[in-house]
């Protein structure tokens, strides 16, 4: 298939995910909501299980804390509703799900390339933090290989602000270099209207 | 403190949606004009910045650690607007690629993280800095936590108020405001003092550093 042809339909896919979003916050029926994240797992294929792992994994504390709390704090009311638990849950589930698919399945860089710009900073974005996390994790490892005993709070704040700020130094030397780096590759085109 | 997916009504998300695209589209023309070729390479830049601020761990005592922000200290050094765009690019990122967060809840997080809390951090930066810069750093870094972490409450404690079935059961987050305010602002409480202490501190290096000074 063609680039452009290809580009085109990761970019209907998106406006029908976006659509699906939508759609999936307005259903209000547990049955619906559990056919579509079935639906979701049938497109997802081979990968359903490793899917709904990282579905489990992303949003499952945070759904096991706030169903725990409903039923401790309504029960005793008599307010509890399984009703609630299980479309809430259920709706989470899919909508997490359907992401996670989408962007497995998307090249969100090609979708997005509808402007120049916006592909730009997410490409590049995408890219610098990966070196950026190597310089936070780098200096993690240097104080835990210089380190004999625990630091105390004093010391592991100097240490996280160090890291913070070497880490936005090092952002403003790249982001300078970056744009030499395009000027001299003709990204940018001083005969172009602004 | 963010909020994933499945928890915010279309009622509340599609206007967010509205007012946060309105943002989105003044932000990126404000820093298309004042900035020149640079700035593209500098909003990714300090997109990626943001993402790997929000790795830098904030010790609290006890020995346990929370993860910074980083939004007052961007909202101190490159403005409100530089902020806003830059978290909210993250917030996509974390969305689309980690599934942290969500697209629902991604203008409400926009708004209250990347445009409140940057402007409550620029405006209590602003108002102390006269009278002493390290507690005008120190405020910015606890209200660029306490702002969001009260907005954030909001709007997950009025989900049973616009959103529940006839008979009265939630549809979407469950707790009301006398939950949500106390379980969400308390905890951050402590997390707007370690991120007021590092706001400053990181400030502090970055001058040394011979880094740029608040804009």
């Amino acid at each position: 298939m063609r680039p452009e042809s290809r580009a085109g339909l990761e970019r209907a896919a998106l406006v029908l995910y976006l659509a699906a979003v939508v759609a999936l916050t307005s259903v209000h029926d547990s049955q619906v909501l559990a056919a579509a994240l079935g639906l979701v797992l049938i497109l997802a294929g081979r990968q359903a299980l490793a899917l709904m792992r990282r579905v489990l994994v992303s949003v499952g504390p945070f759904c096991a804390l706030v169903s725990a709390s409903y039923a401790v704090m309504m029960a005793p009311a008599g307010r509890f509703s399984a009703d609630y638990l299980i479309l809430v849950n259920l709706r989470v589930a899919a909508l997490t799900a359907l992401t996670l698919l989408v962007v497995q399945r998307i090249k969100l860089a090609r979708a997005l390339g509808f402007s120049r710009g916006l592909l730009f900073v997410v490409t590049l974005a995408t890219s610098q933090a990966l070196t950026l996390r190597r310089v936070v994790e780098d200096y993690r490892l240097a104080l835990k290989s210089r380190t004999l005993v625990r630091l105390g709070l004093r010391d592991r704040y100097r240490h996280s602000a160090a890291s913070a700020a070497r880490l936005l130094s090092k952002a403003l030397h790249q982001s300078g270099e970056i744009a030499l780096a395009m000027r001299a590759r003709g990204f940018f085109d001083d005969d172009a209207p602004r | 403190m963010h909020i994933p997916d499945g928890f915010i009504a279309p009622v509340v998300y599609l206007p967010a949606y509205a007012v946060a695209s309105g943002a989105w589209v003044y932000a990126a023309r404000r820093l298309r004009t004042i900035l020149d070729e640079r700035t593209l390479p500098f909003l990714a830049v300090m997109t990626a910045t943001a993402f790997v601020l929000m790795m830098v761990a904030i010790p609290l005592p006890g020995g346990t650690t929370v993860h910074a922000a980083g939004i007052g200290l961007l909202a101190v050094l490159f403005g409100v607007w530089t902020t806003f765009l830059s978290v909210s690019l993250v917030l996509v990122l974390q969305a689309l690629l980690l599934g942290a967060g969500g697209i629902t809840a991604l203008p409400v997080n926009a708004l209250a993280m990347g445009l409140a809390g940057a402007a409550a951090a620029r405006l209590a930066f602003a108002g102390l800095r006269g009278w002493d810069e390290r507690a005008a750093l120190f405020a910015a870094g606890a209200l660029s936590v306490l702002v969001p972490a009260l907005l954030i409450a909001v709007a997950l404690g009025i989900q049973p108020l616009v959103a529940h079935a006839p008979d009265g059961t939630p549809r979407f987050f469950p707790f009301g405001l006398s939950v949500t305010l106390p379980a969400v602002l308390i905890p951050h409480l402590v997390v707007a003092v370690g991120e007021g202490v590092l706001t400053a501190s990181a400030y502090r290096y970055l001058a040394a550093l011979g880094g740029p000074r608040a804009a």
